[in-house]
């Protein structure tokens, strides 16, 4: 099911400031696509989610699911939660402690008019789906964290909702269980084929999960796109630096030569991909992330971007070294594998091909 | 520390006294003969207490009356909970005052302001519906079960509502938001979400409300009596009262029942409240929850809110400083205010009982809150740092005294007393009291001495702070909110102790509460709201001195 969402507005007045919780989001969410919304906390994700499930009352603006207006300030539109037909699994999970799973996932059900046997075969069938099959009768509170969370799951699918959203549903388990719980949701919502909105704040996540990633922030979508995209090609520098590790060096457009354009910076110049296509003289910024910058011999003329420095820290992190260059006055970073024998103090080159470095809007 | 041992044991002997001499003297005294001696075991005073004709009726009327106040004081407490923590209803310091003024109402200046608005012969609200309406009858009486069930229900609010605001400030909002999100409506979702999760606080705030009036003697003394309703405390209180033919031994064996009793529903509690713990859910950083919008609601339910704030807190004041400057009670006219002045303070201020029942209130107040205090601290030291099994022990005696009933300990303590030099002096008062309310001493102070983590002393050694200096500047500081708070907690319930005191305090030993029961059984309204008006002035001036204090000290030393 599609959503899309026009001029959507939400301010909140504390202590006499007024503060734009969403501020003129325009969004279409494509039918059967995995969304993320991306962004540090307070960028207005959580906002967002709510208004779309109908927790939220927005100012103005406009959300429609399928053909549907569920809230629209002009027409006077506010559909209540209850009415939406949405699914939702909320990041405490909000398992409701004083009844038993069965209870739990068959809620959603039991507010339809659905029979008393059709409720039993549909959760028994949800629940093996999230492999909690045979777990009916047991307290909510005695289930560990991860199955919590499945509950949370299946109840939010069991009345096959047209959509289902998740508000940062990782952020409470442990490091090891979210990494598999990442790839296990992925493949199951790959599998139902159904629309999903993620909130999170973690990037490794966004990127694991999504079929496309909005990244949010002051209340504005800033950038929407597949994983690959946001990843490499990033319109801004705010979002090459959140997303990823990044080194980002200022200057500005020298030449300008097809797809590539160099690039004034501290260290000298950059040639570097142009995909926006900015003009001689605008004031950029270059991207290197860390993984693409090698170290070089010295004499190796055929490069690129090749830059001479001194090896400042050398930081051992078991598969690798973090190592800071220093190039003048600027500093890069980079990973260095553990069997170079390189020490702090040594002279060194480094390069970076210019396919791998892309200039991004200050 | 060595000594660590010892005080541990010494405390435990002073608290075990305190504790399990009134119910162990109870229990032997419902087998005795006569008051007094201890000769020859009988069974007599169970038979004659229990095949009285009446003690059906009284059963039944407990039974009524506590069931009643719990389901007022609940679901009033419920309503003003709902209202402050989860809606956008205006004025929400109402609330605090709501919850903590009534307090500092003694409860029997409370009920006695209820029997001068609404008993049937002179009320004066009756007198002013039937000028109003022209009625032939006064349209209320006070003296009836209903009258008592709603006064105690509205003294026992706060109570109630202690135990459920915190409950549902510390509510996931979230497991509402996901049964709208399920389909629920808002009706559903507080019947199907927000009422079964709060349910161990809600028993639990049933529980204790049905201990309290089990317990409460102000409302069925005041009301129940003159109405010839009688309620477990008031039944043992007749037995008692009854100049000559006083009946210590029927007292003892019906207040093992109110004893057992208090001591079941006091257990169910405890396991409520550790039940309540186990519906604890994974919480996170927590969006702020969206107040519920009342729209339209917004000013008439605050209105409700507010008219209930003036019947706790105003009404009962007014009424009593109204009543102080009138020979005999009215509806307010010309008349009544050109007939006010000044007689029946004249009256009080130069009767020596009630001058000595002052004295006797003001020292047992403030002498018997800073023995007690200090009993408190040494008891909750020992329950929070020292944990040995001797430890638990005086945890779980500091804990029961908690459930007695005050009229059951005080005939308990008279069979001890009976046989000292204590009988009948103001000591007796001060041992019983201590005994009673001990356990409001020690709450405070037990949290106070949670906060102060080992670490906090220990990073003060590391300083460079000697264990002088430490005390001085990191525990004593630390302690002081608790102190001041256990103190005036239990200097406000001295001065108007009333369920003991009618049974331990004799000629020469009489004290503010028991004073005024005698004017309110003499009719002597005037006096009595004279007597009133001074017990509340001074409990008020003692919250707000040792407050002060309190902030002062407290200041300097974060300061210096």
């Amino acid at each position: 099911m599609q959503i899309s969402i026009r001029g959507l507005t939400k301010i909140y007045q504390t202590e006499g400031k007024t503060f734009r919780a969403l501020d003129d989001v325009n969004l279409t969410i494509d039918a059967n696509t995995i969304f993320t919304l991306l962004g540090p906390s307070g960028c207005g994700k959580t906002t967002l989610l709510r208004s779309i499930v109908g927790l939220e009352n927005p100012d103005s603006g406009e959300i429609r699911i399928g053909d549907e207006i569920v809230f629209s300030s002009e027409k006077n539109i506010y559909l209540p939660p209850e009415k939406r037909g949405l699914g939702m699994v909320f990041q405490t999970y909000a398992i409701w402690p004083h009844m038993d799973v069965f209870n739990n996932v068959a809620y959603p059900l039991q507010n339809q008019n659905v029979s008393k046997e059709e409720i039993k075969k549909r959760v028994a069938e949800t629940l093996a789906l999230v492999q909690l099959g045979g777990y009916e009768n047991r307290p909510a509170t005695k289930l560990s964290g991860g199955q919590q969370q499945r509950v949370a799951l299946a109840r939010a699918l069991v009345a096959k909702p047209k959509v289902i959203l998740f508000d940062e549903p990782l952020s409470n388990l442990d490091a090891k269980l979210r990494e598999e719980t990442r790839k296990e949701l992925r493949a199951f919502l790959s599998e139902l084929g159904i629309t999903a909105i993620y909130v999170t704040h973690d990037r490794i996540e966004a990127l694991a999960l999504s079929d496309v990633i909005a990244v949010m922030r002051s209340g504005k979508i800033i950038e929407k796109g597949d994983p690959h995209k946001i990843y490499f090609r990033p319109d801004s520098q705010f979002v090459a630096d959140f997303i990823g590790r990044a080194n980002l060096l200022a200057g500005t457009i020298g030449t300008c030569e097809g797809e590539f354009a160099l690039v004034e910076t501290a260290i000298g110049k950059i040639k570097a991909m142009n995909p926006k296509a900015f003009p001689v003289n605008t004031k950029v910024v270059v991207c290197v992330r860390p993984e693409f910058i090698r170290l070089s011999s010295l004499r190796d003329e055929r490069e690129n971007n090749l830059f001479k420095g001194i090896m400042q820290h050398l930081v051992f992190i078991g598969e690798a070294y973090e190592a800071d260059i220093k190039i003048g006055d600027t500093l890069l970073t980079t990973t260095v594998s553990p069997t170079k024998s390189i020490q702090e103090g040594d002279e060194i080159a480094i390069a970076f091909d210019a396919q791998h470095a892309f200039i991004v809007s200050e | 520390m060595p000594q660590r041992g010892n005080l541990t044991l010494h405390l435990v002997v002073i608290v075990g006294f305190l504790t399990l001499c009134p119910v162990l003297m109870l229990l032997l005294g419902s087998f005795m003969e006569g008051f007094g001696e201890f000769n020859g075991l009988t069974v007599q005073k169970y038979v004659t207490a229990y095949t009285d004709p009446g003690l059906q009726e009284m059963f039944v009327n407990t039974l009524i009356f506590t069931l009643g106040s719990a389901t007022v004081a609940t679901t009033l407490a419920l309503f003003l909970a709902y209202m402050n923590t989860r809606t956008n209803i205006p004025f929400k310091f109402a609330f605090k005052v709501i919850s903590i003024v009534p307090m500092m109402i003694p409860h029997i200046l409370f009920c006695v302001s209820w029997a001068l608005l609404l008993n049937p012969s002179n009320g004066i609200l009756n007198k002013l519906f039937m000028d109003l309406f022209g009625l032939e009858n006064a349209p209320f009486n006070i003296y009836s079960l209903w009258g008592m069930i709603m006064v105690e229900g509205l003294l026992d609010l706060p109570i109630a509502y202690l135990i459920l605001a915190p409950a549902m400030q510390s509510f996931d909002v979230s497991l509402e938001e996901s049964s709208k999100v399920c389909g629920a409506t808002n009706w559903k979702t507080l019947f199907r979400i927000t009422l079964p999760v709060l349910r161990p606080a809600i028993l639990a705030a049933i529980i204790l409300v049905i201990v309290r009036s089990l317990a409460s003697f102000a409302a069925p003394s005041v009301l129940g009596i003159p109405g010839r309703i009688y309620v477990l405390p008031t039944h043992i209180y007749r037995m008692i009262s009854t100049g000559f033919s006083a009946d210590y031994g029927q007292a003892a064996a019906i207040g093992m029942s109110a004893l057992a009793a208090s001591i079941v529903l006091i257990y169910l509690y405890r396991y409520l409240t550790s039940e309540s713990s186990r519906y604890v859910t994974i919480s996170g950083r927590g969006f702020k929850p969206s107040v519920i919008d009342l729209k339209q609601y917004k000013y008439p339910l605050f209105t409700l809110v507010g008219v209930l704030s003036f019947v706790l807190i105003v009404l009962p004041i007014i009424v009593l400083l109204y009543a102080s400057f009138l020979p005999y009670i009215m509806v307010p006219s010309l008349k009544a205010f050109s007939m006010m002045s000044l007689q029946n303070w004249n009256e009080v201020l130069s009767d020596p009982i009630s001058l000595l029942s002052l004295k006797n209130s003001l020292m047992l107040g403030i002498g018997g809150a800073t023995l007690g205090v200090m009993l408190s601290i040494l008891v909750a030291y020992v329950i929070v740092k020292v944990r040995t099994k001797l430890s638990g022990v005086l945890e779980s005696l500091s804990f029961l005294s908690f459930s007695f009933p005050g009229i059951v300990v005080g005939v308990g303590f008279m069979w001890f007393f009976v046989q000292t030099p204590l009988y009948g002096t103001i000591w007796a008062l001060l041992i019983g009291y201590i005994a009673t309310y001990l356990p409001y001493g020690i709450r405070p102070m037990s949290s106070a001495f949670v906060q102060i983590h080992a670490s906090l002393e220990e990073s003060s050694r590391v300083s460079g702070a000697g264990a002088f200096t430490t005390m001085k500047r990191i525990v004593v500081p630390l302690l002081i909110p608790g102190i001041v708070s256990g103190w005036i907690l239990m200097a406000t319930m001295f001065v108007r102790e009333l369920t003991l005191s009618v049974v331990l305090s004799r000629p020469g030993s009489e004290v503010l509460a028991v004073q005024i029961l005698r004017f309110s059984e003499d009719g002597l309204w005037g006096q009595l709201s004279a007597l009133g008006i001074i017990m509340i002035v001074i409990s008020s001036t003692l919250v707000v001195v040792v407050t002060w204090i309190g902030n002062h000290f407290s200041g300097m030393n974060v300061k210096g």
